[in-house]
């Protein structure tokens, strides 16, 4: 329902990116009415952390105000773009904070939430997605890999810290899952 | 079978956030020249887009548009209207209270550079042009990058005394933070590591002020607030 609820408003995205280059704040907050509580659970499966999970938000929406004259429908929705803006952000502040933190322990080792597990975010996936049934057809482990870097934001060797595995193999069955689903999806 | 990777699986990989620093920026330089390259990552952005939707809804806390509604106006680099302290400023200012211990540790870079700043004016003959404060910028491995001068006329430069490597279509922007609750703001943008002058204006300026250099889009941070890393800081001290 989620799924259907955010395809019928995604046309309303583009119309509110071009009022946005336009300069019109009203369209921004009709985009964070609409979006905003997604995004804060996009970037705190990231962040881990609610407060930087809104800065992200909130560095986001100046970002897509800022740049809504660059968004070009031809190159994919409103949606995705807004949300790539979003995991950007989220993956810089994710990597910085690592660098400069100091007495907090770092993000990394803060304990993902069970809901951002990769097999949990499968049984969330939509059945009417081709993307689920591409999922299926990989390996649990591997297909594993792809959602702990693309939902949790983890890197290779976090990733292979987590699973046990040796950083080249890490690598090299996304390297292969990725080409697996690139086929299926075409 | 050994291959160079295909380039929509390098594109997968960028999407999936796996290519870190310096591949990143590389790939990104690429894709911004390369629409086919750009198209792939288009592309990746649309299949994995049904994951995002999977995330919970989490109800934002009061404040947050107002917060990013005052973001929305302001100017990056000139702005003088005082911008509520955002979780960026909270960050930094947590990064400013390690700035203390580790001031201790790099006083004798500070005393060495001071020597060589103050040694640099008076070879340039400019006895008359002594600075009232230096701030010697460090880098994290306590290199002086640039030392920032102020003078008791009101003029603030900043001299480079190394060359600073500036990622293509990237600038250095400089920045000060005199209040916490203020946060920090940019008085000066330069395309490489180069003697400039800094527009404080009307901008506080004392001792134990914090300067920082940091890379940022050609422009000038988008947000008007630091978002690249950090090339090196450091605090204003008294000449003496």
């Amino acid at each position: 329902m989620a799924v259907n609820a955010a395809q019928s408003q995604g046309a309303g995205i583009e119309q509110a990116l071009a009022a946005c280059a336009g300069g019109d704040k009203n369209a921004l907050r009709r985009i964070y009415d609409q979006e905003c509580p997604r995004m804060i659970g996009v970037a705190q499966r990231m962040l881990k952390r609610r407060a930087l999970a809104e800065e992200a938000v909130q560095d986001s929406f100046i970002l897509i105000w800022r740049h809504a004259g660059r968004f070009d429908p031809q190159r994919g929705s409103g949606l995705t773009w807004i949300y790539a803006i979003l995991r950007n952000r989220s993956l810089s502040i994710l990597r910085d904070e690592k660098r400069l933190e100091t007495d907090e322990s770092p993000i990394g080792q803060e304990a993902a939430s069970e809901e951002d597990d990769p097999e949990t975010v499968m049984a969330k996936l939509s059945d009417a997605k081709a993307l689920r049934g591409c999922l299926e057809t990989l390996p649990a482990p591997r297909r594993g890999m792809v959602l702990l870097a693309f939902v949790q934001g983890l890197s290779h060797g976090e990733i292979a810290g987590k699973l046990g595995m040796p950083l080249g193999t890490v690598k090299s069955w996304i390297r292969r899952s990725l080409l697996a689903l690139k086929e299926c999806l075409g | 079978m050994t291959q160079e990777p295909d380039r929509e699986i390098v594109a997968g990989e960028y999407v999936l956030g796996l290519l870190d620093g310096a591949e990143k920026e590389a790939f990104e330089k690429q894709a911004a020249s390369d629409a086919k390259l750009d198209a792939a990552v288009a592309r990746w952005q649309a299949r994995l887009a049904p994951i995002d939707v999977t995330a919970p809804l989490i109800e934002p806390s009061t404040g947050l548009w107002q917060r990013i509604e005052s973001g929305l106006g302001q100017a990056p680099a000139r702005s003088q209207a005082t911008a509520p302290q955002s979780a960026l400023g909270a960050r930094l200012s947590q990064w400013w209270d390690s700035l203390w211990l580790w001031r201790g540790t790099a006083l004798a870079g500070i005393a060495a550079a001071l020597l060589l700043a103050v040694g640099l004016v008076a070879a340039l003959d400019r006895a008359r042009r002594q600075p009232v404060m230096v701030a010697v910028l460090l880098t994290e491995t306590n290199l002086a990058a640039a030392v920032v001068n102020t003078f008791a006329d009101g003029r603030v430069e900043l001299l480079p005394l190394q060359d600073i490597a500036v990622p293509q279509g990237r600038a250095l922007e400089i920045w000060t933070l005199w209040d916490r609750a203020t946060g920090p703001r940019s008085v000066g943008l330069i395309d490489r590591a180069r003697a400039v002058p800094l527009r404080l204006d009307n901008l506080p300026l004392g001792a134990d002020q914090l300067f920082e250099i940091t890379v940022e889009p050609a422009a000038g941070s988008p947000t008007g607030r630091p978002t690249g890393p950090i090339v090196a800081k450091g605090l204003t001290a008294r000449r003496l």
